[in-house]
């Protein structure tokens, strides 16, 4: 039953891939039908000198850098706290986890809710705290700093389930014998707990990486790229690229240099899976 | 000694549950929120200053079902994902038993095939899509966002499968067939009641994901076969400002979710890190 799934996957992901290719070597137009216009290697040459597409791929790695980066301290921070709690640990774990089942849309819809600036929660709080009293959203200063903890909050709970898992599994009788010769908590973080928790912390980091890049959906719905750009990553404007441009042999260009980045993750994925002995 | 210590122990505890409170503050108050708001009369809703006491009513429910089309919606939600999942973790069982069981030249290339599909990005995957779709006539189809679903559930499914069948030792398979078992009751019998939690595991994940998308919908589906998360995300757009019948539909996407998700907690870790790290 392996060849014939196989060969059904094949088409679901290797007959798109190698269209994907062909797009970007045509000029693809969606009016009266579809029609495909050879135009060869121009929308590579034309991506690489896009600075509009140059400045969404880096404002993507800052994204990406600050929600994976805190997602990683946070997550792994609380779950340090998690498992030294001696009551209750179960039902904080659970609370913990709820966000990261809800649909990326409905986190950025509640975000844009929390963040009104007439009726939000969120905003209501920072304007009487005297923190911030413009629109969240709307003002280029602090729209990224809101779509990135959007993120934050929805996908933390990821990593901290992860390394939780990670934690259960370090040699409690190191711990204790650790304890006996007086070190002290920081100590043994360091020396026992770290080096035993990091093969699932990186784990942790390369599974978020990868839906890190798959997904768009809370910015999408809370500032689709504005204000003035400042939340414009990759994905987005390839999206506005190919949906609202109907630029779609380029779009596939610039969607093949995300495909790249993703499988320089997946590679990443399978190594240490193999140093884990786990890819049999 | 043993009281000063004892000490110590409490006031440790002390403040790790402020800790804790804190964060379970930070986790909880936006979908606490949501839910309380979704039950909020629209004139609570709109005053400037949030409102935590009110008579709670059903009102943006009804709203949402008479006049929003909801349970359209929602049938479709349930379609998509549903069948899309079914068919995953049928094919996926089947393909990931044979991949745990067989040995061939070039299986990690296969594997490392599988990975990167489930980890491309969507929107580098929706513009091939979206061309043959339309070739096919699969765009604003129910059996259109099945396929497209398929694209990530599948090689997730065949990989989350794998995993689990790898935990099984293959000698109580080859002691049943040893017995005059066939290979296919071998695995049906005596393989596939041993990994039910897997499958289980691998469903509701399956459904997760696909419940919860959003950017495979808002490219593919129309007026025929739009989603929770879509009728979500355009109710904020045409009607303005209707946060109550937002908070409501939100509600409606993420509990189903959230209850199905800790339903599997025990098994999510391997679900979600791809069967990197057992948990418990």
């Amino acid at each position: 039953m392996l060849l014939p799934v196989l060969l059904l996957l094949a088409v679901l992901s290797l007959f798109p891939f190698f269209y994907i290719i062909w797009m970007s070597l045509n000029t693809v137009s969606l009016i009266n039908g579809i029609s495909f216009d050879f135009a060869g290697l121009t929308n590579w040459t034309r991506m690489f000198t896009d600075v509009i597409v140059g400045a969404a791929w880096a404002r993507a790695a800052l994204y990406f850098v600050a929600t994976v980066g805190l997602e990683m301290i946070l997550g792994v921070a609380i779950a340090l706290l998690i498992h030294e709690l001696v009551w209750g640990k179960n039902l904080a774990l659970s609370l913990i986890l709820l966000p990261m089942f809800m649909a990326p849309v409905i986190v950025g819809l509640l975000g844009r809710f929390l963040t009104d600036s007439s009726y939000g929660l969120y905003a209501f709080a920072l304007r009487e705290l005297g923190i911030f009293e413009k629109d969240i959203l709307g003002t280029s200063s602090s729209a990224l700093a809101a779509v990135i903890l959007m993120d934050v909050w929805e996908w933390t709970p990821l990593i901290v389930l992860i390394v939780l898992a990670g934690l259960a599994s370090v040699n409690q009788y190191v711990i204790e014998a650790a304890k006996v010769d007086g070190a002290n908590y920081l100590e043994r973080l360091r020396h026992i707990v770290a080096p035993s928790i990091a093969g699932v912390v990186i784990v942790a980091l390369l599974v978020r990486s990868m839906d890190a890049i798959r997904y768009f959906d809370i910015i999408t719905v809370t500032t689709n790229g504005g204000p003035g750009n400042t939340t414009k990553i990759i994905p987005i404007r390839l999206y506005e690229t190919a949906f609202r441009f109907f630029d779609l042999g380029y779009a596939a260009a610039i969607g093949l240099g995300m495909l790249v980045f993703s499988i320089l993750v997946a590679n990443a994925f399978v190594r240490i899976l193999e140093s884990r002995g786990l890819a049999k | 000694m043993t009281a000063s210590s004892s000490n110590r122990g409490m006031g440790k505890q002390v403040i790790l549950y402020a800790i804790l409170f804190l964060v379970l503050l930070w986790t909880l108050v936006p979908i606490l929120w949501m839910v309380l708001s979704s039950f909020k009369p629209g004139v609570a809703q709109l005053s400037p200053t949030p409102v935590f006491f009110f008579r709670p009513t059903l009102q943006h429910y009804t709203a949402l079902f008479t006049g929003g089309n909801l349970g359209a919606y929602f049938i479709n939600s349930v379609l998509a994902a549903g069948i899309s999942t079914i068919i995953a973790v049928s094919l996926g069982t089947l393909a990931g038993y044979g991949l745990a069981r067989s040995h061939f030249r070039g299986k990690q290339h296969v594997a490392f095939w599988i990975i990167s599909t489930r980890m491309a990005p969507i929107a580098a995957i929706v513009l091939p899509l979206f061309i043959l779709f339309r070739y096919v006539n699969l765009l604003d189809s129910i059996p259109g966002l099945i396929v497209a679903y398929l694209t990530f559930n599948l090689p997730f499914a065949i990989w989350i499968m794998n995993a689990f069948f790898q935990d099984l030792p293959p000698s109580l398979e080859e002691a049943a067939m040893v017995d005059g078992a066939s290979r296919f009751q071998a695995f049906y019998r005596v393989a596939l009641p041993l990994v039910t939690p897997g499958i289980v595991t691998t469903a509701i994940l399956c459904l997760v994901f696909s419940w919860n998308d959003y950017a495979f919908a808002a490219t593919f589906a129309g007026p025929n076969s739009q989603t929770l998360p879509i009728a979500a995300a355009q109710l904020n757009t045409q009607t303005g400002l209707s946060w109550g019948q937002l908070t409501a539909i939100g509600t409606i996407v993420v509990l189903p979710m959230m209850i199905v998700g800790l339903a599997v907690r025990r098994y999510l870790v391997k679900g979600l890190t791809l069967g990197a790290v057992t948990g418990e």
